[in-house]
């Protein structure tokens, strides 16, 4: 036999059934003075598949990894993304050290690499 | 080799969805189930074959380039040089590329080769893989990507540096995600530690002279599906020889040699005459029936066809500028109005399996569709 013998994912069926979990707005009830901010918009995905009964999953996987962070001193901080497949040690930044890094100097010569 | 036309499932989105792909459709088809190839396994095993040669030549070729510093030819820039020395002199980690076949009349020819950014990984692995489980499950089909990625990413752990394996891709394409994921998900059943950073959320730690994901923790190893001409142009770009911890970078930078379709002359000057080749030159010189390339160009942009001195098709995009390169003209097999392309990977250091791109047209472009295969 030429073909894999049994195929087992375990990343992106996770985090479709993440997807599927009712939103988790901690920053609604644990009194957390940070605001919140969702940054959808930065994120322009292409190729989204809705059907007619609803949001398709594939939206719904973009969901899971739309950018998050906070304000902090007037500043806005990207700070992770929503999902389930990735570790909540990573998602939200709580380093306190924001030295000097620089962000964006890569990503900016197309929207898609297909090939 | 065969085209069959078939009735598709009739919950074929929800199917696919539920495998987590999201972009079967867009204005076009792209996932195309009412079509499958058939193949016979001579066939196969000519084409399984026919992919393992190619890799040892492209090997050779890299190694011949190197030795005679032909990066001018590749419009490689000069800073980038000593790491592409370094990754292949060191062997740093790489995983995969495709192979794009014309398989035609019992002949094999190499259209060019997806050494850096392969993409339809996921399409190819995962989703016909399942297809063919619906479809008659007692089939043979040319796959073991899956377990074959995950072995390899098994082997590469031991040379990778402590810490996790990062990840990065455009935010803006869920393709591109779907398939860097996919690698993820392969990655962590081999047992690697990993980390999701979208490309344009890399920082460049100044201090310490290394980059960071959005944690700030030091990028050690990163798997890009982000092409290195692209890297290279950026302002990060001369970062990436400053960075103090050395990451590794997959695929390494001595891929830029062979995702470069320089590459296609040069492996002709190797190996003239050779029976899985076309001829390829920097000039059309005597060519008369030839196509046209960028030596840097994506989804069959910028490319034109000659026949006779009269240029048949053509397609726009925004590449060329780094020049051009010759083929001599093997037009792909015709079945009913539709034409073929085979995308063979190569998964570490062996064949691996086959994914199906259907075209209108002579040229396979961006609106061409994946379609399943199996072995008859």
């Amino acid at each position: 036999m030429k073909k894999t013998k049994a195929i087992k994912l375990v990343l992106i069926s996770a985090t479709l059934a993440a997807c599927n979990q009712p939103e988790k707005k901690d920053w609604e009830t644990n009194g957390n003075s940070k605001v919140h901010l969702r940054s959808d918009t930065s994120a322009p995905y292409t190729r989204v598949h809705h059907n007619n009964a609803g949001i398709g999953t594939a939206l719904l996987w973009y969901y899971a990894f739309r950018p998050m962070g906070n304000f902090n001193n007037n500043q806005y901080q990207r700070a992770g993304y929503y999902s389930g497949g990735i570790a909540p040690s990573s998602n939200i930044g709580k380093n306190n050290f924001k030295g000097a890094v620089i962000r964006g100097g890569f990503g900016r010569s197309a929207y898609s690499v297909s090939s | 080799m065969q085209r069959n036309t078939i009735e598709p499932r009739n919950n074929w989105q929800a199917a696919v969805e539920k495998l987590g792909f999201g972009f079967h459709s867009s204005d076009l088809p792209y996932w195309d189930e009412s079509v499958y190839y058939s193949f016979g396994i001579t066939e196969i095993n000519a084409i399984e074959k026919a992919t393992n040669e190619l890799w040892e030549m492209s090997l050779a070729a890299v190694q011949h380039v190197i030795d005679h510093q032909l990066y001018n030819q590749f419009a490689i820039p000069a800073f980038m040089v000593p790491l592409i020395e370094k990754s292949w002199e060191q062997d740093h980690p790489a995983i995969y590329g495709r192979f794009d076949l014309c398989v035609k009349n019992g002949q094999i020819k190499l259209l060019e080769f997806n050494a850096d950014t392969p993409t339809s990984l996921y399409e190819a692995g995962i989703v016909q893989w399942f297809w063919l489980q619906d479809f008659n499950a007692s089939k043979d089909q040319f796959n073991s990507i899956h377990e074959k990625l995950i072995a390899y990413w098994k082997f590469l752990n031991r040379f990778l540096h402590n810490n996790s394996l990062h990840f990065t891709c455009l935010k803006e394409s869920l393709e591109d995600l779907t398939n860097t994921e996919y690698m993820r998900d392969c990655a962590i059943q081999a047992g690697l530690n990993t980390q999701l950073v979208f490309i344009d959320d890399i920082g460049w730690d100044e201090m310490n002279q290394q980059f960071v994901d959005l944690e700030e923790t030091a990028i050690q190893n990163i798997f890009k599906l982000y092409p290195w001409e692209w890297l290279v142009n950026e302002s990060f770009g001369e970062n990436i020889l400053k960075a103090k911890n050395e990451p590794y970078w997959i695929e390494p930078a001595w891929k830029m040699i062979l995702s470069n379709k320089s590459i296609l002359p040069i492996l002709w000057q190797l190996y003239p005459n050779h029976p899985l080749l076309l001829p390829a030159f920097f000039e059309p010189g005597s060519l008369t029936n030839f196509v046209k390339k960028p030596k840097l160009s994506r989804e069959g942009a910028n490319i034109e066809m000659m026949q006779s001195g009269i240029a048949t098709n053509k397609t726009g995009g925004e590449y060329g500028e780094e020049g051009f390169i010759y083929q001599a003209l093997f037009s792909l097999p015709e079945f009913d109005g539709k034409y073929p392309v085979i995308g063979s990977w190569i998964i570490g250091q062996e064949a691996a399996g086959m994914g199906i791109r259907e075209a209108d047209g002579l040229i396979t472009d961006n609106k061409s569709r994946f379609v399943p295969h199996l072995i008859s």
